[in-house]
């Protein structure tokens, strides 16, 4: 019995792990879609932003440092795409392509450039768990919830803050309102282009704290791909959880169960390759039965033009 | 009551041609133009001259029969998954899963081609047919799921991506695993392979001649059968399309579906064509690239033809370029990803030159935006 | 409706104004839509803008609300000379403007749609508590009746309507433009519409009214300015004229308000509905139980307001949509499973109310857009395989035929004026010469000549026989042509009967649902 619930404390505390980068990255999406614009590049947003941070710690030696990094790599990787998207009205499905490969060949590039070969980087000193005093001692619920590190501890405090921004702020309603209605916020004298800048920037923001989970916490190092479709998975999430910060937080923690479950339990029993899809069949899944894009941000999508 | 333009047939056609082609090239031409000044930047930063850099990679593209054929060797199954995007997005619909349908005709193709060594050219034929039947019904998926459960084909085409690729890797290190130091399947027999051109073109196949009447295919079926004429309708305006009758789900599918078997050719090319083997690992962003192949082409076949031929050129003189200069060969891959960037970038002609100009060269669906 | 105010109140030539826009000129490439336009708004009065489809109306009050840079020209609000670079500029200077098509944010609250912008905080977070008082604050005080916390997608047209005013009261609007505000009100609302304007101009508020609807006009305005071709005619006041004299001073010649029409041959039922139930895209049942039928040689019309079902009526008709329960019959056969391609076989044209969405794919030729239901089908294919020389040869015959300009098979669909594309539709429709006819909306936003070319057109088809289904908004255009009128109220017919029977009042208390005996 013991090991039973030490075994569901541990895939609990695994899943979490594995959800982390997901709900960052899923909470970046939101903003971002509900300003109207469509991200897909949030992948290629993780993968940059993952990279920039090992740089960061890397020359620094300090992890806090290589955060900041992190979030400078995809602050600038997502105003590229907001720039495309709102301002010169590419299509952004196509931007967020374009943005994924130019993060696998702009880490390729750099890879090269700064460390001098492919492959992975050198290592560095990564985050590393922060118990909780206390509730870190609950049963089953503590490690998993109370000894993480930092990351996750920021990915708990995101998912409330960000329902508070979104619907409980004026900033939140306008960004709502432009992505349902760009025309009646643009009479309204909000500026459509501004509000879109914003939530692409967070898209951004937000996206690259996941990236840095990966290699800052998961590994403490960069290799390329190592994102492996992340921020596909969370885009999943976001859509699977109706555009709400609740919801995509959900969907994106079932996610990282299904993960964790099929990890830990079917390891030797099923090669590799199969344990290796499930998660992207799951999410193929989820999309079928929850995925009528019916419930987006009315405008999403779409450059806005004022005749 | 213009009349007139009736009576001189040929030259309505040739003039209507020109208008057509050259509206449509603005927007190609300026983004690779953009893509190789960013590029210049980008080279200067590293400390390396960019004249030099470029004359590097225009030489290894086409500098040499040995570079052109390699340029070949590149372009050839970009073609592929150039038609495979193109065609799904004149029905209005983002085949982002070319990777995944590559890996499936190649693992067909390996399979298929080692399993009927003996056949010689038949067994070729076979292969062929048994790659488009996998692609078409590996890509018909995420076209059920869309006209049935409204499940956007974006996210759906990229997780049969990665599906694809572990499954078809599973396979080739697996069931299929051939002998030899590169992982992969066995080799198929010579006489299965796609000829060599010759000529000093190296490695390059008559693939290239598959891949131009595939185009022919891609151009007939959308302008001269009534199936294109329906797949257009309904990636211009499904409203209009419901309203004339015609089934929005089953040409999702059938889009979809036709698309997905381009680009499983684009496994079947590089595997009984190039490679004689499907190695893990294989060559990647096939699909990708075939997406910035299709949109620099105007996602019409022609256009996508000669997007191949760019794209297979600037890979191939990155190499050469790494060498001359020591720029690092993911520039090209960079150079790809700015232009896919700026191609859909259509205001930026306004910028450059004037609103007329925009409205000149506007022509298809693409102006508006394609998300739906 | 017809009768003239008095110009009482705080209104009249002799109280100050409030607004003076001079010599305002606009050019979008080759096309002037305002040419020295020149206009004046005293205090307390309303002011009529009235004009034809693109007379540039909508173009001078999107300049007044910052939406256009003019190219030349000044705007003076209470005597000074101002600059409106956008809206926000309009908005202090206490310009609100009620759009034609609503800019409200359906799921958003009512409360939340007025706020939206100048939102009340407290602290970081929204007030949404005192955007609900404000809301009935400015409710009471102008009489405009709304739930605060009501979403917005579930509120009726009028409704939402009044919402959009309050968001211009909220933001303490001065001057009020409407822009064709009674497009989408039954003649009741349009009633309760203009006392509650009268209430506002009564309070000190100026309003602008742009419409093209003459008779309203008159019942409601002080004084009417009139545009066309983008200057304008003549300012008038209301007491002064009548509907014949605004309508020549409007459109520049003696308009034929009615079509002459000869006297019906009516012969058997050719197409016909029985208890027919439609959903909408929303899974509501937006025609419920509908019978009715339509005869050889006579044109049947279908008056309502937007919104009450003719849409889903007209495409489960066509077969572009799918039944819900009851039948279709297309000269005696039961259709009702039969798809839109199969019926137009049987000889059913359709001339849907969104030529730009659903009649024609804009970015197609003009010939592919002519074969877009017949492209199967030879001479146009064979086989599967396309014959697009013969597409073009049809298509320029009917080009010809029908008048639309340019007569370029090879041109764009898009590119075509909004007069051109309906009559391409029509020519598409009617050269197959089918037996029955459903036009919705078939002049909506089309210039006066196309409009009279097309009732022409559906009128000579009539003569030949043919039954015809006539879906329209505007009551003018219903009362001229048809020879039998039905209305559509929430998705039922509530009336039945002969044009000749038909008054602007009886349809009008039909539209609003406030049924008359049959």
């Amino acid at each position: 019995m013991e090991d039973v619930l030490g075994l569901i404390g541990s895939v609990l505390a695994s899943a979490i792990r594995y959800a982390t980068p997901l709900v960052l990255a899923a909470l970046g999406g939101l903003f971002s879609e509900r300003s109207g614009v469509v991200n897909i590049g949030l992948e290629g947003l993780m993968l940059i932003s993952a990279f920039t941070g090992v740089v960061g710690a890397y020359f620094s030696g300090n992890v806090i440092v290589g955060v900041l990094f992190a979030l400078a790599g995809g602050l600038v990787f997502s105003l590229i795409h907001a720039i495309m998207c709102v301002t010169f009205e590419a299509d952004q499905i196509i931007s967020g392509v374009a943005i994924n490969l130019l993060a696998l060949g702009g880490t390729g590039f750099l890879m090269v450039l700064i460390f001098g070969s492919g492959g992975t980087s050198p290592r560095i000193g990564g985050f590393s768990e922060v118990p909780i005093p206390l509730l870190s001692q609950i049963p089953i619920i503590g490690p998993a919830f109370f000894n993480q590190s930092p990351l996750v501890y920021l990915m708990f405090l995101l998912i409330p803050l960000t329902f508070f921004v979104v619907y409980r702020t004026p900033f939140g309603l306008r960004l709502r309102a432009t992505g349902e209605a760009p025309e009646a916020v643009d009479t309204a004298g909000v500026s459509v282009t501004r509000m879109r800048y914003y939530g692409v920037a967070l898209s951004g923001l937000l996206a690259a704290l996941g990236g840095a989970y990966f290699s800052m916490d998961q590994l403490s190092a960069f290799t390329e791909r190592m994102t492996a479709g992340a921020g596909f998975i969370a885009l999943a999430a976001l859509i699977s959880g109706r555009w709400n910060p609740i919801g995509a937080a959900v969907a994106a923690l079932v996610f990282g169960f299904a993960q964790a479950v099929t990890f830990r339990i079917a390891q030797d029993a099923i090669p590799l390759e199969f344990l290796q899809m499930f998660p992207y069949i799951l999410t193929i899944v989820a999309l079928a039965a929850f995925g009528g894009r019916a419930i987006a941000p009315a405008a999403v999508g779409k450059p806005y033009r004022k005749e | 009551m213009d009349g007139g333009r009736r009576g001189k047939p040929v030259g309505g056609v040739l003039r209507r041609l020109l208008n057509q082609i050259g509206g449509a090239l603005v927007f190609p031409l300026l983004a690779i133009g953009i893509s190789f000044l960013i590029g210049a930047v980008i080279i200067i930063a590293t400390g390396n001259n960019p004249v030099a850099a470029y004359v590097a990679l225009i030489t290894g593209a086409f500098g040499s029969p040995s570079a052109i054929g390699r340029t070949l060797v590149n372009a050839t199954p970009l073609v592929f998954t150039g038609l495979g995007v193109a065609v799904a997005f004149r029905a209005g619909l983002f085949n982002i899963g070319g990777e995944g349908q590559v890996f499936i005709g190649a693992i067909t193709a390996a399979g298929l081609g080692v399993a009927l060594g003996p056949l010689g050219l038949l067994a070729t034929l076979v292969c062929l047919l048994g790659c488009i039947l996998t692609g078409f019904l590996w890509g018909a998926i995420p076209g059920f799921l869309k006209a049935f459960f409204g499940a956007h084909e974006v996210v759906t085409t990229i997780m049969l991506n990665f599906i694809a690729i572990n499954l078809a890797t599973y396979l080739a290190l697996n069931t299929l695993r051939g002998e030899g130091l590169v992982p992969g399947t066995d080799t198929v027999a010579a006489a299965v392979r796609l000829p060599l051109i010759g000529l000093g073109l190296g490695r390059a196949n008559y693939g290239i001649l598959l891949g131009i009447l595939a185009a022919v295919v891609a151009y007939v079926l959308l302008w001269r059968t009534g199936r294109g004429f329906q797949i257009r309708a309904v990636g211009l305006s499904p409203g209009a399309a419901n309203y004339a009758g015609m089934g929005i789900k089953a040409n999702t599918v059938l889009a979809l579906a036709i698309g997905g078997a381009f680009c499983a050719l684009g496994g079947f090319v590089q595997v009984i064509g190039v490679e004689g083997k499907m190695s893990i690992p294989f060559v990647a962003n096939l699909g990708f690239n075939g997406i910035g192949v299709a949109l620099l082409g105007r996602t019409h076949p022609v256009g996508v033809v000669f997007g191949a031929l760019l794209f297979g050129g600037l890979q191939a003189g990155a190499q050469q370029m790494q060498f001359a200069t020591d720029v690092p060969l993911s520039l090209s891959d960079v150079l790809l990803a700015v232009i896919l960037l700026f191609v859909t970038a259509t205001k930026i002609v306004e910028f450059v030159v004037g609103k007329r100009a925009r409205t000149l060269a506007a022509g298809t669906r693409l102006d508006e935006g394609l998300g739906r | 409706m017809s009768e003239t105010r008095p110009g009482g109140g705080a209104a009249g030539a002799s109280s100050p104004v409030v607004l003076e826009m001079r010599d305002v000129t606009k050019t979008f490439g080759p096309v002037t839509a305002n040419d020295h336009v020149s206009l004046v708004l005293h205090r307390g009065e309303i002011l009529g803008l009235l004009g034809e489809n693109g007379a540039g109306k909508s173009t001078l009050m999107k300049i007044l609300y910052g939406l256009y840079r003019p190219d030349w020209g000044t705007i003076l609000v209470d005597g000074e000379e101002v600059e409106i670079r956008d809206p926000k500029d309009a908005v202090a200077r206490g310009i609100g403007m009620v759009h034609q098509h609503f800019t409200l944010i359906p799921p958003l609250t009512v409360a939340e749609n007025i706020v939206l912008g100048a939102e009340p905080r407290r602290g970081v977070s929204l007030d949404l508590n005192e955007a609900i008082r404000a809301t009935e604050r400015l409710s009471e005080r102008y009489g405009l009746r709304v739930d605060p916390r009501a979403r917005v997608a579930d509120l009726s047209v009028g409704v939402q309507q009044r919402v959009e005013i309050l968001k211009t009261l909220y933001r303490e609007a001065r001057i009020l433009v409407l822009d064709e505000p009674t497009a989408v009100l039954t003649p009741q609302e349009t009633e309760d519409l203009f006392e509650i304007l009268k209430e506002l101009v009564a309070d000190g508020l100026s309003i602008i009214l742009i419409t093209h609807k003459l008779g309203e006009l008159l019942g409601v305005s002080d004084r009417i300015t009139i545009i066309r071709d983008g200057h304008v005619v003549e300012t008038v006041n209301a007491a002064e004229t009548d509907e014949r004299a605004l309508a020549r001073l409007m459109v520049g010649r003696d308009v034929l308000l009615r079509v002459e029409k000869v006297q019906a041959k009516v012969g058997q039922p050719r197409l016909g509905c029985e208890d027919l139930v439609v959903r909408s895209g929303t899974g509501a049942e937006a025609v419920r139980g509908v019978s009715l039928e339509v005869r050889a040689g006579e044109v049947l019309g279908v008056a309502g307001v937007d919104g009450n079902g003719q849409v889903e009526l007209a495409e489960a008709l066509a077969g572009t949509r799918p039944v819900g329960s009851g039948s279709v019959y297309l000269d005696g056969e039961d259709v009702t499973a039969l798809g839109a391609d199969a019926r137009q076989e049987r000889g059913l044209a359709y001339v849907p109310e969104d030529r730009q969405s659903k009649g024609l794919v804009q970015d197609f030729a003009l010939y592919e857009n002519n074969a877009l239901k017949t492209y199967d089908e030879p001479p146009f294919s064979r086989l599967g395989w396309l014959f697009p020389r013969v597409m073009r040869r049809r298509a320029s015959e009917n080009l010809d035929a029908y008048d639309v300009r340019p007569r370029d098979p090879d041109a764009r669909a898009g590119s075509l004026s909004g007069g051109n594309q309906q009559k391409a539709i029509l020519a598409r429709e009617l050269s197959g010469d089918p037996g029955v006819i459903v036009a919705a909306q078939p002049t909506r936003g089309v210039d006066v000549g196309a409009i009279e070319f097309i009732h022409r057109q559906l009128l000579e088809q009539r003569e030949r026989g043919k039954a015809i289904l006539l879906i329209s908004l505007e009551l003018e255009e219903i009362r001229s042509l048809s020879d039998r009128i039905v209305v559509m109220y929430d998705g039922c017919m509530v009336g039945e009967m002969s044009a000749d029977e038909a008054t602007d009042e009886t349809l009008g208390l039909l539209m609003a649902g406030r049924g008359v005996e049959v």
